[in-house]
């Protein structure tokens, strides 16, 4: 199986992981039924796959009886607090490199995971910042992605940090607060709650304060995109002024908010956070939206460019989930449209019509 | 095909509860033992498919997981009638006798129960913490969805999406192994 193949292999587990789990929770409403019903009749991988699913439940219904699967035991598991890094659905060969602006680097601990047969290859870097090291409660962690790269990394808390393409953040935990300063790109959060100990990510022109969540940041020029994938946060203006009293507006599951310079819109809109939120699958999902837009993701993720050369072209709509690491089978997309022609030239990929 | 009729007021079952109560036996066996033969499953599961879309009676999916369960279930037991004929005839396209006697389990459920175990367990470990928690509560300790989330410290639908995303890991790693 090429990894094309186990990529959509993948991507409809997930989705009948879903539905088991949807459909094991309880009775099911007469729509989400015939939903499913329609799902399974789109293909019989469906069915293979809703299948192998419910085999995997079957066989931690087996192994019940272990005392490795107590209710002590799995709950000891659970709250183990080594720093490791996760593992992501489609963990692929990630070596970042870091660097800080002044070229300097200390790397106060360096660890390695090597994940084998998989080829996950990535090391972190503590920083030590200007303070002594007696008091390093307080310590500033950077996490950045190359063009391309992503990375999932567990937190000290138990957060877990996904970074997108050409991003970069950089963490910093004290007694008091959690404070993760998005410095470029886009970064989902899955925030494990602390009463006392607030998570707060800045990014650009915005502000977000999590109540116990899971939300996706994504800085874009002139603003900064807030979008909730469950729980709440609030989101507030950044602005030039510290002393100005800040507003902030309070944000549920699928909704998303665009800040731009200190101006914070009087309320969030809705959004598809599962859209928002498909890189984290390696895929981009589009529903009717301009080809222009559609390139303009794609090339966050490609070597090559995509450049739409007929003016004509750029606000004709598409739908569709891409992978985002498989540029042939997006190309191979577009050639299947009526008058779109690819052409691939040494640095760019040009679009024209007919 | 015959039309599964079911009852309309079904008491409220799990699925994998029902999977073990309605369907017991055949299509359980068959499942659990070729997790491994990839084909017969891609073949069950193309047949259980093709009969879906011959139903004329939209109604009677209206419980699609036990309608794939059934059909499925029916289609096992028409494959072991069929493997039951064949077995008295000799066929030369099947593999060597020798090579046959190596799939079968020594004791029975209990030795294959036991590698599927190992198994999982070591797919188990490549979860993050709280997903492959949020799992094991579920389908080994069969705690409710609230009951994980007060456990884990995080929304019931947090717990849920742990479970589907462990879930959905265990499958592609299960089905790679084999």
């Amino acid at each position: 199986m090429n990894s094309n193949d186990e990529q959509i292999r993948a991507a409809i587990a997930d989705q009948a992981s879903e539905w088991f789990v949807a459909h094991e929770e309880g009775p099911m409403d007469a729509r989400d039924s015939a939903a499913l019903a329609a799902w399974f009749m789109t293909s019989p991988v469906h069915i293979e796959e809703f299948l192998g699913v419910s085999v995997v439940a079957r066989g931690l219904k087996e192994i019940r009886t272990n005392p490795e699967y107590s209710l002590e035991a799995i709950l000891a598991r659970a709250s183990d607090d080594e720093a490791r890094p996760v593992q992501g659905l489609w963990p692929r060969v990630i070596e970042a490199v870091r660097k800080t602006p002044s070229g300097r680097w200390f790397p106060a601990t360096m660890a390695m995971t090597v994940v084998v047969g998989l080829g996950l290859l990535f090391t972190w870097n503590l920083r030590p910042t200007g303070r002594p090291a007696g008091t390093a409660g307080i310590a500033t962690r950077y996490f950045e992605t190359r063009h391309g790269e992503q990375l999932t990394q567990r937190l000290a808390d138990n957060s877990v940090l996904h970074l997108n393409t050409d991003s970069a953040v950089s963490v910093r935990y004290s007694k008091s607060e959690r404070l993760v300063t998005l410095i470029s790109g886009q970064a989902e959060f899955e925030v494990a709650h602390e009463a006392n100990r607030v998570f707060r990510v800045h990014a650009g022109y915005a502000e977000v304060i999590d109540i116990g969540t899971e939300f996706d940041v994504r800085l874009e020029p002139g603003s900064t995109v807030v979008t909730v994938v469950e729980g709440r946060v609030a989101v507030g203006a950044q602005n030039s002024n510290p002393n100005q009293a800040v507003r902030s507006i309070e944000l549920a599951a699928n909704q998303q908010i665009r800040v731009a310079d200190g101006a914070l819109p009087a309320a969030p809109v809705a959004a598809d956070a599962g859209r928002t939120t498909s890189w984290l699958h390696r895929q981009i999902a589009f529903d009717h939206e301009p080809l222009e837009r559609v390139a303009a993701e794609y090339n966050r993720y490609t070597s090559k460019p995509f450049v739409i050369a007929t003016q004509a072209l750029r606000t004709l709509r598409i739908s569709g989930v891409f992978a985002t690491d498989d540029t042939d089978a997006f190309i191979a997309f577009l050639r299947s449209l009526k008058g779109v022609r690819v052409e691939m030239t040494e640095n760019r990929i040009l679009v024209s019509g007919d | 095909m015959a039309c599964v009729t079911m009852a309309a007021a079904e008491p409220k079952l799990s699925l994998v509860e029902r999977l073990f109560a309605d369907h017991r036996g055949a299509l359980q066996t068959f499942l659990l033992r070729r997790v491994r033969a990839k084909a017969d499953v891609a073949d069950l599961a193309q047949e259980v498919y093709l009969r879906m879309l011959r139903v004329s009676d939209q109604d009677a999916i209206r419980n699609p997981v036990h309608y794939l369960y059934t059909v499925a279930n029916n289609l096992v037991k028409e494959h072991a009638v069929i493997e039951r004929r064949r077995a008295s005839s000799i066929d030369i396209d099947e593999a060597p006798a020798h090579e046959q006697l190596k799939m079968l389990p020594a004791f029975d459920g209990d030795l294959d129960a036991a590698q599927r175990g190992l198994r999982l367990g070591t797919v188990l470990q490549q979860l993050r913490p709280k997903c492959r928690a949020a799992m094991e509560l579920r389908f080994a300790r069969d705690l409710s969805y609230r009951e994980i989330a007060m456990h884990l410290g995080v929304s019931p639908q947090m717990a849920k999406k742990y479970v589907a995303q462990g879930l959905s890991h265990c499958r592609r790693r299960m089905a790679q192994l084999g």
